[in-house]
C-alpha cells in the first residue's frame, strides 16, 4: 500500500487528480497516510534522546523561565491595549441593562410566536370539536338502527310463538288432550328380523312364511 | 471548489471566534524551494485547509545578497496576540530575531552549538597544522 501512495508521490500525482471529474484541482502536500504502518526498516529503531550536561541543562532552564516570563509582560500589554474581551463593560448597571435589552427582544420574539400558535391551535381545537360531534352523531344514528333491527328480530320470535301457541296443552284443554292421549295408545317397541324390516308393538307376530321347498333329489 | 484567497478568509462565523488559534509557518514553495507564508490558522486545522490571515512571508533561502527575507505585519500581529493567539516555535525564533519579541532560547542554544562547532573545528586544523610543522622540523 505504501509502494502505491510513494510512486503517485514520486510520479507527482495526487489522489485527487486520478478522478478526472474534480473541476478545480487543488494539491495538497502529501504526507504517510495514517493506515500506513512503520517503515521496514525503522521498526525496530529506538531513537536516542540526547544527554545534555548539566550546566547547560540548567542554563536552557534559566532562558525558557526566562522567555516565558517576558512573554507573560508582553501578552498582558498587548492584551490590555487589543483584547475584544476587555473591551466589554464590567459596570453592573449597563450590564443590567443589556441583559434586560436583550430578554425584550427575545420576548418580543417569543411573544409573537405564541400569537401565531395561538390562532392555530384555537382552529384545530374547533376543527378537532366539529369532528367529534360529527362522528358522536353517527354513532348514534347507527345505535338506533342496531336497537331497530334487534326488535324486529325479537317481534319475529314472538310472532312465531304465538302462532306455535295454537297447539299448547293448557289448564281449559287438558282433560281433552288426556282423553285423546289415552284413546290412542301408541306402543314405541319393536324388534327387526333377518331381512332388516321392523315389527313394532310387543305382541306383533311375524307373518309366516311359505314352506321352504326341499332341493335336494 | 475555489482556492481560498492565500491572505486569509476572515474571521466567519460562530465557531471560529472561540476556537484556539496560532501564528504559524505555512509552506508555499515547491519541491526543493521552500517558502513560507506567516499565517492565523485555527491551531487543529490541516495546511491545506483556508487561514484567517496572513500576517508575513519567509523566504528561507538567501538571496544573490546572502539576505534570507521576512516582512511582518506587526500590528496584525499585536493584534492577534491581544485577543490570545499563540505561536509556533520557529515563528517565535523569527519575531524574537526580528526584535518583537524576547530573543526565543532555541536561537540561543543553536548559536552557542554553532560556536562550539566552529571552535572544535579551528581547534582540530589547528591541532593538524602544528602536527605538520613538527613533522617538518624533524
Amino acid at each position: 500500500m505504501l509502494a502505491v501512495f510513494r510512486k503517485l508521490n514520486l510520479a507527482g500525482i495526487s489522489l485527487e487528480s486520478i478522478n478526472n471529474s474534480y473541476v478545480n484541482l487543488q494539491s495538497i502536500r502529501w504526507r504517510k497516510p495514517r493506515c500506513v504502518p512503520t517503515a521496514k526498516s525503522k521498526r525496530f529503531r529506538v531513537p536516542q534522546t540526547p544527554i545534555l550536561p548539566e550546566d547547560e541543562q540548567i542554563e536552557i532552564k534559566r532562558l525558557f523561565n526566562n522567555y516565558r516570563n517576558h512573554l507573560k509582560s508582553v501578552r498582558r500589554y498587548l492584551i490590555n491595549k487589543h483584547s475584544k474581551i476587555e473591551e466589554t463593560t464590567h459596570d453592573p448597571e449597563e450590564l443590567l441593562k443589556i441583559i434586560n435589552q436583550d430578554f425584550e427582544r427575545c420576548s418580543a420574539i417569543n411573544d409573537k410566536w405564541n400569537a401565531e400558535q395561538k390562532i392555530l391551535r384555537e382552529q384545530r381545537i374547533a376543527k378537532q370539536l366539529e369532528d367529534d360531534i360529527k362522528f358522536a352523531k353517527q354513532r348514534i344514528e347507527l345505535e338506533l338502527e342496531k336497537e331497530q333491527q334487534s326488535l324486529e328480530r325479537v317481534e319475529e320470535i314472538v310472532r312465531k310463538q304465538k302462532e306455535a301457541s295454537v297447539d299448547f296443552i293448557t289448564a281449559e284443554n287438558i282433560d281433552k288432550a288426556i282423553d285423546q292421549a289415552l284413546a290412542q295408545e301408541t306402543d314405541y317397541n319393536f324388534a327387526v328380523d333377518i331381512n332388516g324390516e321392523k315389527l313394532h308393538g310387543r305382541e306383533t307376530r311375524p307373518e309366516k312364511s311359505e314352506k321352504k321347498v326341499a332341493l335336494k333329489q | 471548489m475555489l482556492f481560498p484567497p492565500a491572505s486569509g478568509v476572515g474571521v466567519t462565523g460562530g465557531f471560529i471566534i472561540k476556537a484556539p488559534k496560532v501564528i504559524r509557518l505555512l509552506r508555499k514553495g515547491c519541491t526543493n524551494r521552500p517558502f513560507y507564508h506567516i499565517v492565523v490558522a485555527v491551531s487543529g486545522n490541516h495546511q491545506s485547509r483556508p487561514v484567517i490571515e496572513q500576517l508575513g512571508t519567509y523566504d528561507p533561502m538567501p538571496n544573490e545578497q546572502n539576505e534570507r527575507l521576512v516582512s511582518l505585519n506587526f500590528e496584525r500581529i499585536s493584534y492577534w496576540i491581544g485577543n490570545g493567539v499563540t505561536f509556533s516555535t520557529p515563528t517565535a525564533q523569527l519575531l524574537g530575531l526580528a526584535g518583537y519579541l524576547p530573543i526565543h532560547p532555541t536561537s540561543y542554544i543553536s548559536a552557542w552549538r554553532n560556536r562550539q562547532k566552529l571552535e572544535e573545528e579551528k581547534a582540530k586544523e589547528l591541532e593538524i597544522s602544528e602536527q605538520k610543522e613538527a613533522n617538518a622540523s624533524q
